[in-house]
């Protein structure tokens, strides 16, 4: 048995409250390969290193299923709202 | 180029695991094909493991739980030879297959990375060890592969190399790391 998007995302919401969540199953199926985007104030003054390892510990139980995560973004608020600006202004289609 | 400290690995070194079915096949094969420079197996005696005594900084908050179902394989055996493989070169890099012939893409994109960089780097194969593959996940807090080391210190796996590299944070930290 794989673990679901839900699963990810319910432990990841539960654990780092974050305000914007993108969890993506890039495994084709079988559910052992995710990608994922954060925003969490919890990153607030952290470094990546550091802000992925919140992200694993979260994924603990998880992890033991999944072969693969790419942590794509994790943002602090203030970071994600940045680029979200600077990204409105390049893509309109 | 930092020289080799005197440490040798011997056999010894992995067998205290509890699980028969994790053998300690090639530590010795292992150290002896990465690191040339080591003494032959033959030449080693149990006295020869001295280890470094320093312990890797940004381990302390390590969390007690491991991220896998079995108990736990980083023996303090095991975590001292971690400590001296860690500190042994400026760059170290844990990965599937080997630097000419990487057995996983994000292992490549981390050789690739390195590579561009023109610095002098360690890599260690890790599929040819279940143990260190295993107890490299508890040392360094960290689920995957590849596994990043630079002066002795965790550095992180692909998205955060690939980042680093991107924002020219690894390149200044690679070039600080060379100049000690």
């Amino acid at each position: 048995m794989g673990v679901t998007k839900e699963q990810v995302e319910s432990s990841l919401t539960s654990n780092l409250k974050p305000l914007h969540l993108e969890v993506t199953d890039i495994s084709g199926g079988c559910g052992a390969s995710f990608s994922v985007e954060i925003v969490s104030e919890q990153f607030e003054g952290k470094r990546l290193l550091e802000r992925h390892r919140l992200v694993n510990a979260a994924l603990q139980e998880e992890m033991k299923q999944i072969h693969a995560l790419s942590i794509k973004i994790a943002m602090t608020p203030e970071q994600w709202k940045q680029q979200q600006e600077s990204a409105e202004t390049k893509s309109e289609a | 180029m930092a020289s080799l400290p005197s440490t040798t690995f011997t056999p010894a070194t992995f067998s205290s695991a509890k699980s028969p079915s994790l053998a300690p096949r090639t530590v010795a094969s292992l150290a002896a094909n990465k690191f040339s420079a080591y003494p032959s197996p033959s030449s080693l005696s149990p006295r020869a493991l001295t280890v470094v005594g320093n312990p890797v900084p940004g381990l302390r908050s390590r969390t007690s739980g491991t991220f896998r179902c079995f108990a736990s394989v980083l023996t303090p055996q095991l975590k001292s030879t971690l400590d001296t493989v860690v500190n042994s070169h400026k760059v170290v890099l844990f990965m599937k297959g080997t630097k000419d012939f990487p057995q996983c893409g994000f292992s490549n994109t981390v050789v690739q990375i390195l590579r561009s960089f023109n610095v002098p780097f360690e890599t260690i194969d890790i599929l040819e060890n279940e143990l260190l593959r295993q107890g490299l996940k508890e040392y360094s807090s960290w689920p995957t592969f590849p596994q990043l080391y630079i002066e002795g210190e965790f550095f992180g796996g692909c998205d955060i190399t690939v980042e680093a590299y991107k924002s020219g944070e690894l390149q200044e930290l690679l070039e600080k790391a060379m100049c000690t």
